[in-house]
């Protein structure tokens, strides 16, 4: 270890932490959608100079590996104080368009040193794809998924360009609530930028730059450490997604060798006519997830806590997808199951592998939902019931809240008795959540493990498949269609494995 | 003369106001049955003060009956009446796992086990009744429940807005259960959003009985010592008579911390800070709390051991870092402090009770800020070489010297607790700088002035009372009702009248509660732009105009938020009504002049200082200075002075 001594490496530690969590306070307070208030579906990092992620407060793992793709995807370009980028492009920087991400270049008081960045990423509940919520089912090329924002100024020297803001807005369903959203991101740089100005005040810009460098150096020891303790050698995990057309197979071989991890997903299916491909960065989140789970999970999060992880995802393949592939559920569900293999190839019990996404709309709301389900059982406990199990960690949105803004009624929220598998530990219960139409709308449902149950692991039973119901008809893994008022939409989400013989 | 007795987890501590000045007791605490040392605190205090159990005008106690059941587990068997398809409510919970990397760490189970939550035949929507309660069949599945169940918590979807189904399933269950303790949502809780309401309500009803039984007891036992009845500590900072209490178990959740923040309060004010963050450091963990406006700030809703309460209650965040956390080295190389916890037993190591791991303790002893030579509250003789061994020792894994690690434990204790006042201040939208903090329990005038600089404050204020200020707090509380509605009210339904109404009516069921028809009135408005999920509270008078609120809103959120938004549509939640009658104050608690006691040697940055040491008293003094109090210890580092009215010490840089 060099420069800074365990005692100010603690205090920098806890300083940066604290900026990205206030950071992500800002954000979730001063936003006006549900989708990132109530449902927290946001994150926000601060990274240095060199555009390497320093730290973040993820609120949702999804994000872990998505924000250093933004950040690279600015960092060449000309910055001044007071300028902030926004992009949502899943070839440049982004992930799937739902997701737009503002990065704010942040500068040394009256100094033309540039200290670092400050980004935040929200899920906007709508981009402007002909399906209300953009999350459609059924799209076959980016295009089809909304508006595409490759990197762009959004504000020079502190000034908005209003003009594209309102050029970006009005392309999308409820302009001023999206213009609110993106001013609350807007905020939250602020505010991080705030921060670091400050610790460069207080401790000179040198040591704060070391004290990144350090951040990184001593994440990556900590996950070094960790990794040391597991076996070396290889395991294998094959797993498949649910396309319209069919199963698309997935394939991984995990080695350990000393402090190090390589991932290879050579093998998989090549990316398809659907939504389900993955630009890079959600398999890397994907990947950093599964590591933090096998790890060490108090690692902060941050770039140098990825060094010991290798990962091989061949170009043009589901998980590495070239543009314009459409890639909606790719963010969402094929992130779910890269962190399932990851799992089973290190013998755990699989969790309900999806988010159950659902959207429902018409030109007058849209409301998106992820619904949990049934963890996978661990060696020494039962899995835990009706909880999001691996890439998101969104709250529901509350019956009351539904009913006051929407034109829908609940029938039923409950779990689902019986649906976790049987095992030494059970795994953990589903969800029923059953919706009523009062108004004619669109239903859009992307969701898995509705013809595959999530595997359970040492003997352990499966979890049970989930379902979608359409007035009592069960609908397929990814459908969209019309609801009349009175009509019914159902979704009961799988249960996880369980572990160990029964 | 007016008495504070406040449970604590090694001690019960009394306060008496004699009317000349301030007594202090102290006992063990008795935690099968807190009634006993709570009485045997009393006895203490009096006979100190030479008074008699008659001479005591009001009996105020804050204890932990609530907190400990509900952390415990140890609560009444409870059943749950919820809207038929929605009994699961409580274990669906906002359906976010507790820790995003530790998959099977699951949340505490349920209140309510599976087997007693019973479906209540009936709906209300937003506007109203949309399915009439079947009244036949809910008397027949209430027939069904077991005989163990000792309580019913009734929540009803839309409960808060059309409580009728809820009384009409609440008298039901009185007639098949009189025996039961009943809580109803709309009294509980009436706030809009399905599960927090409903799994306040399910607290409320598991730890009520517990609260009975106990009030009862204690107020036997008042009664034949010839005491008034006791009055409870809320969490919100209120003080409610023993039935209400009794009636509301989940309002008394915070009852132990509340008074602490009450009195912390106090002392920023009388040190003319209106600002102020509380420090509160004990043994394993800090509270820190926040007063705005003289008074201490209080939250609409939080977890209390991971369950959620959407109640008044101070807004206070815990962190466990205490004298007793324990320092060590992590897998990165980093030091840490906490929230490990050699706890009581066996202590720190100077305790010399057989703990062999370096806390934040023996770092403040190795730099001089404890007395090696005094014993501590409890007569705790304290062992330098013991702390200076394993201190020591981790230095060796860390490379470095022994006295660097002691500063180093100490530096990160307070950067933790800094951030903590982060937390209650920053992510709020407010500015420490401005504030002053207020230190007390045993440990926190130890870090205060560290903490202060770590934040930019300029004041720090240790009152003399620190080791008891929770039981002064709670002899100088006001009485208070703090009743909640939300309304939803938006366009043109919200107007000055409908303000008003619903201000005056909850202002008369307080007024009513309290027997004071001139009782204070303070309103708080939460507030919120159409479209968005979260509210911002405003306090404003009880009969606020439309455009008032608006104004005031609309400069908060720019003051919080960066921007305002004139065009967007303004919606009023929920209306929060505190009705108080005003505390007692009380004089200087020791008029003598401080008594200056031998010096010694402490270390401040890299530096080892000859260092003044005061006892409690008047006096000003700049530092570097060491203040010993009762029970607690101000550390005056140079670059800062400090003057003592008697009652707290203003310490300024």
């Amino acid at each position: 270890m060099s420069g800074l001594d365990p005692i100010e490496l603690q205090v920098m530690l806890g300083a940066l932490r604290s900026a990205c969590d206030e950071m992500g306070a800002v954000l979730v307070r001063s936003a006006h959608s549900a989708n990132i208030k109530e449902r927290r579906d946001a994150s926000t990092a601060l990274f240095d100079a060199r555009g390497r992620m320093a730290m973040q407060a993820e609120h949702i793992p999804v994000h872990l590996g998505a924000m250093p793709s933004s950040v690279e995807a600015v960092l060449g370009a000309d910055h001044s104080p007071g300028d902030a980028w926004v992009l949502n492009d899943p070839f440049a920087g982004g992930t799937h368009l739902p997701d737009i991400t503002v990065v704010s270049p942040v500068f040394a008081r009256g100094e033309a040193l540039l200290l670092g960045f400050a980004a935040s990423r929200a899920h906007h509940a709508d981009v402007g794809a002909p399906e209300p919520g953009s999350m459609p089912a059924d799209s076959r090329t980016l295009e089809d998924e909304g508006v595409v924002i490759s990197p762009t100024r959004l504000a020079r020297g502190g000034e908005l360009d209003r003009e594209l803001l309102d050029d970006l807005t009005a392309r999308m369903r409820n302009p001023g609530q999206r213009e609110a959203d993106l001013r609350a991101q807007l905020a939250a740089n602020r505010s991080g930028a705030e921060r670091l100005m400050a610790l460069a005040d207080r401790h000179g810009s040198d040591t704060l730059s070391q004290a990144m460098d350090e951040t990184l150096d001593y994440a990556e020891r900590r996950t070094r450490a960790r990794i040391a303790e597991m076996d070396d050698g290889t395991r294998r995990a094959a797993d498949v997604l649910e396309a319209r057309e069919g199963d698309l197979a997935l394939e991984l071989k995990a080695t350990v060798r000393g402090e190090e991890i390589e991932l290879d997903f050579t093998g998989s299916a090549d990316q398809h006519e659907g939504n389900l491909n993955c630009p890079l960065a959600v398999t890397l989140s994907a990947c950093y997830f599964a590591l933090r789970v096998l790890t060490d999970p108090d690692v902060p999060p941050c770039a140098g806590a990825y060094r010991p992880l290798t990962v091989i995802a061949p170009e043009g393949s589901l998980l590495n997808a070239r543009s314009p592939a459409a890639v909606a559920a790719g963010n969402v569900e094929t992130s779910s199951r890269v962190a399932d293999l990851v799992l089973a190839a290190f013998g755990q019990a699989l969790g309900q592998g999806t988010m159950n996404n659902f959207t429902l709309g018409n030109e007058h709301f849209t409301y998106y939902e992820t619904l949990g389900g049934g963890q996978g059982a661990c060696p020494d406990s039962d899995g835990p019931d009706a909880v999001h199990v691996a890439m998101s960690n969104t709250l529901n949105t509350p019956i009351e809240a539904l009913e006051l803004e929407f034109p829908l009624r609940a029938v039923e929220y409950s779990i689902r008795r019986g649906s976790g598998g049987a095992g030494a530990h059970r795994g953990g219960e589903g969800v029923v959540r059953e919706l009523e139409a009062l108004a004619p709308m669109r239903y859009s449902l992307i969701t898995e493990r509705r013809r595959h149950a999530p595997p359970g692991a040492a003997g352990g039973e499966p979890g049970a498949r989930g379902a979608n119901l359409v007035d009592g008809e069960e609908q397929p893994s990814k459908a969209s269609g019309h609801l009349e008022p009175g009509s019914r939409l159902r979704i009961e989400t799988p249960g996880g494995g369980g572990y160990g013989e029964p | 003369m007016i008495l504070g007795v406040d449970v604590g987890g090694t001690f019960t501590d009394a306060v008496l106001l004699t009317g000349e000045g301030v007594v202090t007791g102290k006992a063990p605490s008795t935690p099968r049955d807190q009634s006993e040392g709570v009485m045997a605190a009393i006895d203490e205090v009096l006979a100190r003060a030479g008074a008699e159990h008659r001479d005591v005008e009001r009996l105020v106690h804050g204890m932990t009956v609530g907190t400990n059941a509900l952390l415990e587990g140890n609560t009444a068997r409870t059943a749950l009446v919820a809207t038929e398809g929605f009994t699961d409510l409580e274990e669906l919970g906002r359906q976010a796992r507790p820790e995003l990397y530790r998959l099977c760490a699951g949340r505490p189970a349920p209140v309510v086990g599976r087997d007693d939550r019973v479906a209540a035949p009936e709906r209300c929507g937003p506007e109203g009744v949309l399915r009439p309660l079947d009244e036949d069949a809910m008397r027949e599945r209430l027939d069904a429940l077991d005989d163990d169940v000792e309580a019913v918590a009734v929540c009803l979807l839309w409960g808060f807005r059309h409580p009728d189904h809820e009384r009409r399933v609440a008298e039901l269950v009185a007639e098949a259960r009189p025996d039961a303790h009943v809580s109803t949502s709309h009294a509980t809780a009436a706030v809009f959003r399905e599960y927090e309401r409903l799994a306040t309500t399910t607290v409320d009803a598991a730890v009520s009985p517990l609260l009975r039984r106990y009030l009862r007891h204690l107020t036997e036992r008042t009664g034949e010592a010839g005491l008034p009845e006791p009055e409870i500590m809320l969490s919100s900072g209120g003080v409610a008579d023993a039935a209400t209490a009794a009636a509301h178990g989940s309002w008394t959740v915070l009852s132990g911390p509340a008074g602490g923040a009450v009195a912390a309060a106090r002392a920023a004010r009388r040190a003319g800070a209106e600002g102020a963050v509380g420090l509160d450091m004990g043994g394993t963990s800090c509270d820190v709390s926040l007063v705005l406006d003289g008074r201490v700030a209080v939250t609409g809703g939080r977890e209390v051991g991971g369950r959620s309460l959407a109640l008044p209650m101070i807004d206070v965040h815990t962190v466990g870092a205490g004298g007793g956390s324990v320092a060590w080295r992590d897998t990165g190389g980093a030091l840490r402090a906490g929230p490990h916890s050699a706890g009581a037993d066996p202590g720190p190591a100077c305790y010399g009770r057989g703990g062999d791991r370096p806390t934040i303790t023996d770092a403040n002893l190795l730099l001089g800020y404890l007395d090696a030579d005094a014993p501590l509250a409890g007569g705790v003789e304290l062992d330098r070489d013991a702390a200076e061994r394993v201190v020591g020792e981790l230095g060796g894994e860390l490379g470095l010297a022994p006295e660097d690690t002691a500063a180093g434990i100490v530096r990160v204790a307070a950067t933790q607790m800094a951030q903590a006042a982060r937390v209650v201040t920053v992510e709020r939208g407010i500015d420490p700088r401005e504030l002053a903090l207020v230190s007390f329990g045993g440990a926190g005038g130890l870090h205060a002035a560290a903490i202060a600089d770590e934040l930019g404050m300029q004041t720090v204020v240790a009152p003399v009372a620190s080791g008891v200020l929770s039981a002064l707090g709670l002899a100088l509380s006001e009485r208070r009702r703090d009743l909640v509605e939300s309304v939803l009210l938006g366009g043109g339904d919200l107007t000055a009248e409908a303000i008003a109404e619903t201000v005056e009516r909850l202002a008369g069921r307080g007024r009513d509660e309290l027997g004071d028809a001139e009782a204070e009135v303070r309103a708080t408005y939460e507030l919120r732009y159409a479209g968005q999920a979260f509210e911002l509270p405003i306090e404003a008078g009880p009969r606020a105009a439309p455009g008032e609120l608006r104004e005031a809103f609309d400069a908060a959120h720019e003051e919080r938020y960066g921007y305002r938004d004139p065009d967007a549509a303004l919606e009023l939640v929920t209306v929060r009504v505190a009705v108080a009658l005003p505390g007692s104050e009380v004089e200087a608690a020791n008029k003598e002049t401080a008594q200056r006691r031998a010096g010694r040697r402490a270390r401040f940055g890299d530096e080892w200082l000859d260092t003044e040491v005061l006892g409690p008293g008047r006096a000003e003094i700049e530092g570097p200075a060491i203040w010993e109090l009762p029970g607690s210890t101000l550390v005056v580092p140079p670059g800062w002075s400090a003057v003592c009215d008697g009652d707290a010490v203003v310490m300024r840089r």
